[in-house]
């Protein structure tokens, strides 16, 4: 087999095997990037690399190649371009994959999207020409052999190539032969959905060990009760547990000064988070964390401490 | 199998009658899958006739069919009512689509600027669960996939025609189209695999769907 090529400081972190911490920046329904940015630049001195997201929940946000670019030259934080099959066929997601390089990205995640039918445009086509799985097939073909289709492209993207996985998936089988599809694609890392129970994570990375694809674990810090709450209300299928809930909510009802009640969460957040990752790191199970909290970038001191060790 | 058709507002109907300056009018209603449904058959065809007489309309006659989407018995069952065609002013099709279109294929050359309406809106190929039941479960693809899927359609139990499901958005077993009340097509898929004992089908990786002869007008001819 050939030497694996480095295409970005991700890739280059995932081939030697040190353990990377990740961020996520989530573009909204503007033109202007500023507040993308400040995050960005936030959290640059902790992450390797944060995903920017694309039109999550099909609500129509900044375009992600575009934002991707902006933040990296703005910011010089690396991105995970999210691209998801839901808005373009395969020419387009060429296209895109070819413009994306010219635009400095150098690492593209591979996602299914959201369907077009929970968004604020339900009315649009879903297209869905490739999948998740597909899309990774598409990126390592025009990487690899500088080929579309057989067909010569005169400067050939480099990039590396993510897919997405889900722990918490029921049944969960199906989820793990899914992602040996992604592997055999040549997905290059996976990035997880959020996940809380420990077991159930073990279970799961253990069984997905044998396609020897690295992993970052999605793990979600709360910034707050309200969105502890909220997410535990409002992202279908993961549940934050009971006695989480309930700590944040004494920390709100308790602690009435703001400033002690930001650090009480931060400090629930490492207490909850560091014995969870350590656990998993100990058991050889993860290769990352991948922190989806946005606007939390204050808690990324704290992570890198979870992280470390 | 059943093309399933549902009943158009019959105010969009009655509108679109009007804005064509239709007076008198030939009904044909069709007697298989339209009857089946209660968008067609003789019931429709007397409750049609019921709001169409009330709005002043003029029908001239109303006819059952046993086949509206098949050329051959369009021709002879309208070749028996040609007076009525040749006088009114549109023809109302209690069909499907395939109907609309055949009665229209049918009269071109001998009543090229007869106007065809329809009353239904056609919505899939079904599977009969029970009377007044069909799923869609079958696009008519043109490549079936179903002896590799364990006998179950990705296209139409997919909400996103996935090759390569499940999706982010399955959550115990449900799809996130339709507020997780439907089943995930590739859960169906992966439990069905499981039972015959072909898990190996469900961990191949799929390749794309191929649209290169899409978009054209498909046509099968078998002699
Ligand atoms: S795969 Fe589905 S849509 Fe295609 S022919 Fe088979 S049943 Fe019909
Ligand atoms: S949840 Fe299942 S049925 Fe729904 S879109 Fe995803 S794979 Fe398809």
């Amino acid at each position: 087999m050939a030497e694996k090529k480095i295409y970005s400081k991700l890739g280059e972190m995932i081939s030697k095997g040190e353990f990377v911490l990740t961020g996520e920046l989530e573009p909204e329904k503007t033109c202007d990037l500023s507040h993308t940015i400040q995050e960005a630049k936030e959290m640059a001195p902790y992450v390797v690399a944060a995903n920017v997201t694309d039109s999550p929940l099909a609500i129509v946000t900044i375009n992600s190649m575009a934002a991707s670019h902006i933040i990296q030259r703005e910011t010089g934080l690396e991105c995970v371009w999210q691209l998801t099959v839901r808005d373009c066929n395969k020419i387009g997601l060429a296209g895109q994959i070819m413009g994306a390089q010219a635009l400095g990205l150098r690492n593209v995640l591979s996602l299914t999207g959201d369907h077009t039918n929970l968004g604020d445009v339900p009315e649009a086509k879903p297209v869905f020409d490739l999948d998740s799985a597909t899309l990774v097939k598409l990126v390592r073909e025009m990487v690899d052999t500088g080929k579309i289709n057989d067909n010569e492209i005169e400067h050939p993207p480099t990039m590396h190539v993510g897919a997405a996985a889900n722990p918490n998936a029921d049944p969960m089988e199906a989820e793990i032969l899914k992602i040996g599809r992604k592997a055999e694609a040549g997905a290059e890392f996976i990035q997880t959905q959020v996940v809380y129970d420990l077991d159930m994570t073990i279970e799961f990375l253990r069984a997905i060990q044998k396609y020897k694809v690295p992993v970052f674990l999605g793990i979600f810090p709360m910034k707050s009760y309200g969105i502890a709450k909220g997410f535990d209300m409002f992202v279908p299928g993961v549940d934050v547990p009971k006695d989480i809930l309930a700590k944040w909510k004494s920390v709100k009802t308790n602690v009435s000064d703001k400033k002690e009640q930001k650090d009480t969460y931060d400090q629930l957040n490492y207490e909850f988070f560091k014995p969870f990752i350590s656990e998993l790191k100990s058991k050889n199970l993860l290769n990352g964390v991948h922190c989806m909290a946005v606007h939390y970038t204050r808690i990324f001191p704290k992570l890198n401490k979870v992280i470390k060790g | 199998m059943v093309v399933i058709t549902t009943k158009k507002p019959v105010d969009e109907v009655l509108k679109v009658l009007k804005e064509n300056d239709v007076r008198s009018l030939v009904v044909v209603s069709c007697g298989v899958c339209a009857a089946l449904c209660q968008t067609g058959g003789t019931e429709g065809l007397k409750k049609w006739t019921e709001i169409l007489e009330k709005e002043g309309f003029d029908i001239l006659v109303g006819i059952v069919s046993e086949d509206v989407c098949d050329n051959r018995v369009m021709m002879k069952d309208l070749r028996k009512i040609d007076d009525s065609v040749k006088d009114a002013d549109a023809i109302l099709t209690l069909s499907c689509g395939l109907g609309v279109q055949s009665i229209v294929q049918v009269l071109s050359k001998k009543h090229p600027n007869k106007k065809v309406f329809v009353t239904n809106n056609t919505e899939f190929m079904g599977m009969t669960e029970r009377i007044g039941r069909f799923r869609m479960r079958c696009l008519g693809c043109g490549d079936c996939l179903l002896n590799e899927t364990g006998g179950i359609c990705p296209v139409t139990t997919c909400a996103k025609a996935l090759m390569n499901g499940p999706c982010g958005g399955m959550v115990d077993g449900k799809c996130e189209v339709g507020n997780y009340e439907r089943d995930c097509g590739w859960v169906l898929i992966y439990n069905r695999l499981k039972a015959i004992g072909r898990l190996d089908l469900f961990s191949k990786l799929r390749e794309p769907r191929d649209w290169s002869d899409s978009g054209h007008q498909r046509e099968v001819i078998f002699r």
